[in-house]
C-alpha cells in the first residue's frame, strides 16, 4: 500500500450514504487520494448485511459489497438524530470540502441535511444529494430500490427475450442504477470544486437516479421524439449476428457489425455452403433471417472452444468476446499484467481480491491505501481531529 | 452577488472520439461548460450519425437522434487525418486545448503522429485520456472491441438472465457510458491536479476494467470461492418480493420491491391481504425467499388487473417502492421529469427543436453548460481553424482546396 499522494490529496469528503450510490461516488474520490470520512448510523451501512461474506457467513465486517465500496475511507458512526452527534457532524461539515449523501428527501431534515443550514455553516461546501427521483418534482417523495430506479429510468424495458414476451423486462446484475448515480454525483461534485476555485463558494447538487439511468439509453430514447416510436425489448435486432452462442465449454458473443467482419467470420468457419445463401447476403438480411442463421451458427459453434474461437476471430480483427465467467476474469493474463486486481487480507478471516484501478493516471496513480473501515473504527480519531481543528472552513 | 459560471467554462477539449464511450465522456465535460470540439471525418462519419432514429425517418448525417443525444453543445470540425496538413491542424488544436480525449483502438493516435509524447512535448500541461477497449498496454491491447462486446467480456452477461436461460445482454452497450463517466471523473481529477501543480498527465482507461469496476462484490465473491450469483431474473438474495410484474394493457409492467418486513406488511395491505404480513410462509425474508414463486403470484394477481400508473400511485402512497417499467415514451411524457427540467430542447437547423435528455443533476449556482444542440457535421470548421488554431482565411481556403478539411 503506497504512500504516494493521489491527485485529489487534500480534499476532505464526508460521505453519508448506504449501499452503492453515495459510497461509490466517495470511493472515486478516496481512490485518488481524497480524505474520505464515511459516516454510518450505529447499525451500519445496509451493505454490511449483504453478501458475499469473506468469512463465509454473515458478518458486518466481511461483506464483499461493503469491503469493495469503502476501501481507502475512514469510518465513523454518528446517530444524526441526537443533539451531540449533530454538533459533531456540524464541526465536520465546517471543515469539509464535499458532502455526498444519499438521504431520501423526506428524511433529510431529521438528519440536519438541509442545504440552507449546511451552507450557513460552511459556504465553501459542495453538497451532492442523491435521491431516486431527485430532490424536486411531483415524485420527489417516492421511494425506490435499485431495480425500481433502473426500471423508472427506462432500462429494464430494453432487456428481454423476443421469443418470450411473457417474461418480464429484466434488470442487469447488481445495483447498477447506484453505480451510475455514484459516477454522476462524483463528476458533478468534483466539477463544483473546480468552480469554487473561481467563485470561492460551494453549491448544492441535486442528483436523480432515474435521470442517471435515462442518460444511458443509447439510441432508444430518441425513437419517440424523432419518430414517434416506442422502443421495446421484443423487437428483432436489425443487424446480425450480434448474439450469444454456446460453445462446447462455455458461451461466446458473436459480433459482426461490419460486412468485412462477417466475411472474415465466414472464412474462419471454412466458408460453409449455407453462408452463401441469399438469406444471409448482408447484415440487414441476416437480421431479418436470424431464425435460420441462428441454427447454422449454433451448430458450428457447439463444436468450438470459447478461447480458441475468441483468439481466431480476434486475429482476423473480428470483435468477438467471451462471455467471461468471474473466474475467467481473475485468471486473465492481460488483467493480471496490468495489475488490475488488488489483493487484501482480512486479519483472522482470509484474503480476497477486488477490482483495482479503473484508470491509470501517469503522474498521480490510483492507490490502495487502506482497507474498508470496521464499523466506527475511526470515530474517536476523526472527532478528535475535528475538535482540535482551528475551526471553520479553510 | 457574483455571477457564477459553469464549472468548466474556459476549458477546451479536443475530442477525437466516436461512437458512444468517448462521446459520452466529452458529453459530461460539455454539460459542465467545457468547449468541446469534435474532430470528425466527412468521408467516414461517426457511426452514430448513420444510425436511426432519424427525424421523420429521413436519413441524413445531421438527423440522427443517437448522435444528437450524445453530442449536445459540442462543436464539429472535419479533418481528413490521412493528410499531413490535416494532422498539423489537429496538432495545433491539441496545443490550444486543455484536454485531448480519444477512444480509437490502442496505438492509432501514435501512428497518426498524435500520440501522447508528441502532444505533451508541444504543451507540457496537456491532459490526455485514451478510452480503449482493453487499455493502452498489456498482452490483449491490440484486440478489437465494440461496445456491445464489453457486456459479455466484463462478466456482466454471465450474471444477467432469466433462471435457466442463457446469459443475456442488458439492453444497451453498457460498457460505453460506464467507461465514459469514469473517464470524465479522471479528467476532472487531472484538471484539479493541474490547477494545483501546473502539470498535465496521460490517462489510460480500459473499457474492460471500468466495466468490471461495477461488479466488485461479485469479483470478491469469486476470489473467496463463493458460488457465482445465479442468473435469477429480477430476484435478489436480500429482498422479496423484488421484481417486475405484469400490469393491465399490452406489455405494461411495474417494478416493485419490499426492502424489509415492514415494507412487506405495507405491500400486503395494498394487496388486500394484510394477514400475509404474519403468515408463516411470508413473514420474514427467509420465508419469502423460500416461497417466492407463490409470493410473486400473489403480487401478479393484484397488478395484472390494474393500470400500471394507477397501481404505482397506490403503492407509493403506501410507502412501497414502485415505478412503471418505463418505456422511452413514458419518459418523454413524464410530468415529473418535465417539472425537474430533465430535458433539453434547442433549435437545430435540420431537425427542428427536439426533446433530449439533459444531465442527471442540477447545480444550485452554476448555469447549465450546454446551450446549443449537437453540431451539424463540420459546422465549426472555419471558425475553429481561424479562432483556435490561428489559421488565416487564405490558409483555410488552401487546406480546403487540398481536401484536408473533409
Amino acid at each position: 500500500m503506497s504512500e504516494a499522494p493521489g491527485p485529489l490529496a487534500g480534499i476532505r469528503v464526508l460521505e453519508l450514504g448506504g449501499e452503492v450510490a453515495a459510497p461509490y461516488a466517495a470511493k472515486l474520490f478516496a481512490d485518488l487520494g481524497a480524505d474520505v470520512v464515511k459516516i454510518e448510523s450505529p447499525d451500519g451501512d445496509p451493505a454490511r448485511r449483504r453478501g458475499p461474506f469473506v468469512g463465509g457467513r454473515p458478518d458486518p465486517e466481511t461483506s464483499g459489497l461493503f469491503l469493495y465500496l469503502n476501501a481507502n475511507k475512514r469510518g465513523i458512526t454518528l446517530d444524526l438524530t441526537s443533539a451531540p452527534a449533530r454538533a459533531a457532524f456540524d464541526r465536520l461539515v465546517a471543515g469539509a470540502d464535499v458532502l455526498i449523501h444519499g438521504a431520501h428527501p423526506l428524511d433529510r431534515d431529521a438528519q440536519g441535511l438541509s442545504w440552507e443550514r449546511l451552507a450557513a455553516i460552511n459556504p465553501r461546501l459542495v453538497m451532492a444529494s442523491i435521491a431516486p427521483f431527485g430532490g424536486s418534482g411531483p415524485h420527489a417523495a417516492w421511494r425506490a430500490v435499485d431495480l425500481v430506479s433502473w426500471s423508472a429510468g427506462g432500462l429494464a424495458t430494453l432487456n428481454g427475450d423476443p421469443n418470450h414476451p411473457e417474461l418480464p423486462p429484466l434488470k442487469a446484475y447488481g445495483d447498477q442504477a447506484g453505480y451510475q448515480g455514484g459516477l454522476n454525483a462524483a463528476i458533478a461534485s468534483l466539477a463544483a470544486l473546480l468552480e469554487r476555485a473561481a467563485s470561492g463558494l460551494g453549491q448544492h447538487i441535486d442528483v436523480s437516479l432515474q435521470e442517471c439511468v435515462a442518460n444511458i439509453l443509447e439510441l432508444t430514447f430518441e425513437w419517440f421524439p424523432y419518430a414517434g416510436l416506442v422502443a421495446s425489448r421484443l423487437g428483432a435486432k436489425p443487424i446480425q449476428p450480434l448474439c450469444f452462442m454456446e460453445c462446447r465449454d462455455g458461451w461466446i458473443f458473436i459480433c459482426c457489425v461490419e460486412e468485412h467482419q462477417w466475411r472474415q467470420f465466414v472464412e474462419l468457419m471454412g466458408s460453409p455452403d449455407w453462408a452463401g445463401l441469399e438469406l444471409f447476403e448482408n447484415r440487414l438480411a441476416r437480421g431479418k433471417n436470424f431464425d435460420a442463421l441462428q441454427i447454422f451458427l449454433q451448430e458450428w459453434c457447439r463444436e468450438q472452444s470459447v478461447a480458441d474461437l475468441y483468439e481466431a476471430a480476434q486475429r482476423r480483427r473480428i470483435p468477438f468476446a467471451p462471455v467471461s465467467t468471474l473466474g475467467d476474469l481473475l485468471a486473465s493474463p492481460h488483467l493480471t499484467a496490468r495489475g488490475f486486481f488488488a489483493t487484501l487480507e482480512l486479519p483472522g478471516v482470509g484474503a480476497y481480491r477486488m477490482p483495482g484501478a479503473p484508470y491509470h493516471l501517469s503522474a498521480t496513480p490510483w492507490r490502495l491505501r487502506r482497507p474498508a473501515p470496521r464499523l466506527g473504527e475511526h470515530t474517536d480519531e476523526v472527532l478528535a481531529e475535528a475538535a482540535t481543528a482551528s475551526g471553520g472552513p479553510r | 452577488m457574483t455571477t457564477r459560471r459553469a464549472p468548466l467554462a474556459g476549458i477546451r477539449v479536443a475530442d477525437f472520439t466516436w461512437v458512444w464511450a468517448g462521446p459520452h465522456c466529452t458529453q459530461q465535460l460539455a454539460h459542465l461548460g467545457a468547449e468541446v470540439i469534435r474532430v470528425e471525418s466527412a468521408t467516414r462519419p461517426c457511426v452514430t450519425r448513420l444510425l436511426p432514429p432519424f427525424a421523420e425517418f429521413k436519413p441524413g448525417l445531421n438527423r440522427s437522434g443517437y448522435f444528437n443525444q450524445y453530442n449536445q453543445g459540442k462543436k464539429s470540425i472535419t479533418l481528413d487525418l490521412k493528410q499531413p496538413a490535416a494532422i498539423e491542424v489537429a496538432r495545433r488544436l491539441c496545443a490550444a486545448s486543455d484536454v485531448v480525449v480519444e477512444n480509437f483502438a490502442a496505438g492509432v493516435m501514435d501512428r497518426m503522429g498524435l500520440g501522447w509524447e508528441r502532444l505533451h512535448a508541444a504543451k507540457p500541461d496537456l491532459i490526455m485520456i485514451s478510452l480503449s477497449g482493453y487499455g493502452a498496454w498489456g498482452p490483449d491491447r491490440d484486440k478489437v472491441s465494440y461496445g456491445p462486446a464489453q457486456v459479455p467480456l466484463s462478466g456482466l452477461s454471465s450474471l444477467t438472465g432469466y433462471r435457466g436461460h442463457p446469459p443475456m445482454h442488458v439492453g444497451v452497450s453498457y460498457g460505453d457510458p460506464t467507461a465514459g463517466l469514469h473517464g470524465a471523473f479522471a479528467v476532472l481529477a487531472a484538471l484539479w491536479h493541474r490547477a494545483r501543480t501546473g502539470a498535465g498527465q496521460y490517462i489510460d482507461l480500459s473499457q474492460w476494467e471500468t466495466s468490471i469496476a461495477v461488479l466488485g462484490d461479485a469479483i470478491i465473491g469469486e476470489s473467496i470461492g463463493a458460488p457465482p450469483p445465479a442468473r435469477d431474473g429480477n430476484r435478489v438474495p436480500h429482498m422479496a418480493p423484488h421484481g417486475v410484474f405484469r400490469a393491465l394493457g399490452e406489455d405494461r409492467w411495474i417494478a416493485l420491491a419490499a426492502p424489509d418486513d415492514a415494507a412487506w406488511a405495507r405491500l400486503a395491505a395494498v394487496l388486500g391481504r394484510p394477514e400475509l404480513a404474519t403468515d408463516p410462509r411470508f413473514a420474514t425474508l427467509d420465508q419469502r425467499k423460500a416461497n417466492e414463486e407463490e409470493l410473486e403470484a400473489l403480487v401478479t394477481a393484484w397488478t395484472e388487473s390494474r393500470a400500471a400508473e394507477d397501481a404505482v400511485a397506490v403503492l407509493q402512497d403506501a410507502g412501497v417502492p414502485a415505478h412503471v417499467a418505463a418505456t422511452n415514451r413514458d419518459l418523454a411524457e413524464d410530468p415529473h421529469l418535465e417539472a425537474r427540467q430533465a430535458f433539453t430542447r434547442f433549435p437545430h437547423p435540420e431537425v427542428g427543436t427536439r426533446q433530449h435528455i439533459g444531465p442527471p443533476w442540477r447545480m444550485s449556482a452554476s448555469p447549465p453548460g450546454v446551450t446549443r444542440p449537437a453540431p451539424c457535421l463540420g459546422a465549426d470548421t472555419t471558425d475553429v481553424l481561424r479562432d483556435v488554431c490561428g489559421y488565416a482565411a487564405d490558409e483555410i481556403e488552401a487546406l480546403r482546396a487540398a481536401g484536408a478539411l473533409s
